[in-house]
């Protein structure tokens, strides 16, 4: 739930990178973080293993400045996308306006994309929210692994509900902010 | 391989729908304020916040040299809402209070409604009886004015106009590039 604080003019959105572990949620926040201008971000905050797999989430906030007197603010979030964390991702969706589902795009993730996106449309709907009309936008990372799977087919079987859909290679960048620009906008449609 | 959702999910309609934005007016501020103000002064507290579950700061009193209140919100609420997860598996409903003990201070953190976290940070000076004597009082007090934020959806049209989201994707398209 967005939240709009009338005396200090601010607006505050809350964002969450959800899917399989090693999809490239982390990468994704990273990337961001790498390119914003330094007045619009702050720290990146990950909390995360000695292997550097994240553990609790990754953190980052976006200021967008003033907005028609307002300050907006956007909080990114990732979850961790290990099997074992399940609790841990329901406790980083609380309060979430809008998702970004990364897919890996591995033929052999394929599985792992289904059950992932299958325990997102759970906890949303635990959260009251109803999934189907809950922004989420899907992101197909990982296009440039030889062999990954084409498009039609990760379509087929994860954007049954029609999603706007990105292809993206998030370590290099392609497709980070087509992604966060429509998971930004979405959000901002539906406050 | 089946495909993520069949139909059956797509046709489920019955749940409540999107929560809306909430939205808290200038003069709720003010009194929050004031309550976070006498809890700190009452206590002799360093620190006191008022967060949403969310993780975002909807207003903070006290030692102005502190840093990072966004990343310390984030924080909390995580640590808040990863409670809950561990109630769950315990059979709880929740645990409302969470007391975080440090070598030079302290933080007690306690739930609003389900909604909003209150949380003090203090030092040895401070007792933690007193802390959770005090802070209950400014939780009663605080779910009074949830309350009244919860009721009260005018405000929303004044902030959220046609004009408002046409700028914001402008500001998104100009900000969010390689």
């Amino acid at each position: 739930m967005a939240l709009i604080n009338v005396a200090a003019r601010e607006i505050h959105c809350k964002i969450v990178y959800y899917g399989p572990g090693m999809s490239g949620k982390t990468s994704n926040l990273q990337y961001i973080h790498s390119q914003v201008p330094k007045e619009a971000k702050g720290e990146l905050l990950s909390i995360a293993t000695e292997t550097e797999r994240t553990l609790f989430f990754d953190f980052l906030p976006l200021d967008l400045g003033k907005v028609r007197g307002f300050q907006t603010r956007f909080h990114l979030y990732t979850v961790p996308g290990q099997v074992l964390y399940e609790r841990t991702r329901v406790a980083v969706l609380s309060g979430a306006d809008g998702v970004v589902f990364v897919a890996d795009s591995q033929k052999h993730k394929l599985e792992e994309n289904i059950r992932s996106l299958r325990e997102l449309a759970v906890n949303i709907t635990r959260q009251n929210k109803r999934f189907q009309d809950f922004p989420v936008v899907l992101q197909y990372n990982k296009r440039d692994v030889p062999g990954a799977l084409p498009v039609a087919t990760l379509d087929k079987y994860l954007n049954t509900l029609g999603w706007q859909r990105f292809e993206a290679t998030a370590t290099s960048g392609a497709g980070v902010f087509d992604t966060l620009k429509a998971i930004s906008k979405l959000v901002i449609s539906k406050l | 391989m089946q495909r993520a959702f069949s139909g059956a999910h797509r046709a489920e309609s019955r749940m409540d729908p999107q929560l809306t934005s909430q939205i808290v007016p200038a003069e709720e501020i003010k009194v929050i304020e004031e309550c976070l103000v006498r809890l700190a002064e009452d206590t002799g507290g360093n620190y006191v916040l008022l967060l949403d579950k969310s993780g975002q700061v909807i207003t903070a009193q006290g030692d102005a040299a502190r840093q990072d209140i966004t990343a310390l919100g984030a924080l909390i609420a995580g640590t808040f809402a990863s409670s809950r997860e561990v109630a769950k598996l315990l059979r709880e409903k929740d645990f409302r209070q969470l007391f975080t003990q440090g070598v030079r201070e302290n933080i007690f953190i306690s739930l609003i409604e389900d909604q909003w976290i209150l949380c003090i940070i203090f030092n040895k000076g401070t007792h933690i009886g007193l802390v959770k004597v005090l802070t209950k009082k400014a939780t009663d007090d605080l779910s009074v004015v949830l309350e009244r934020v919860r009721e009260q959806q005018k405000a929303r049209d004044d902030v959220l106009g046609s004009s408002f989201r046409t700028s914001m994707e402008d500001t998104i398209d100009l900000l969010f590039r390689d």
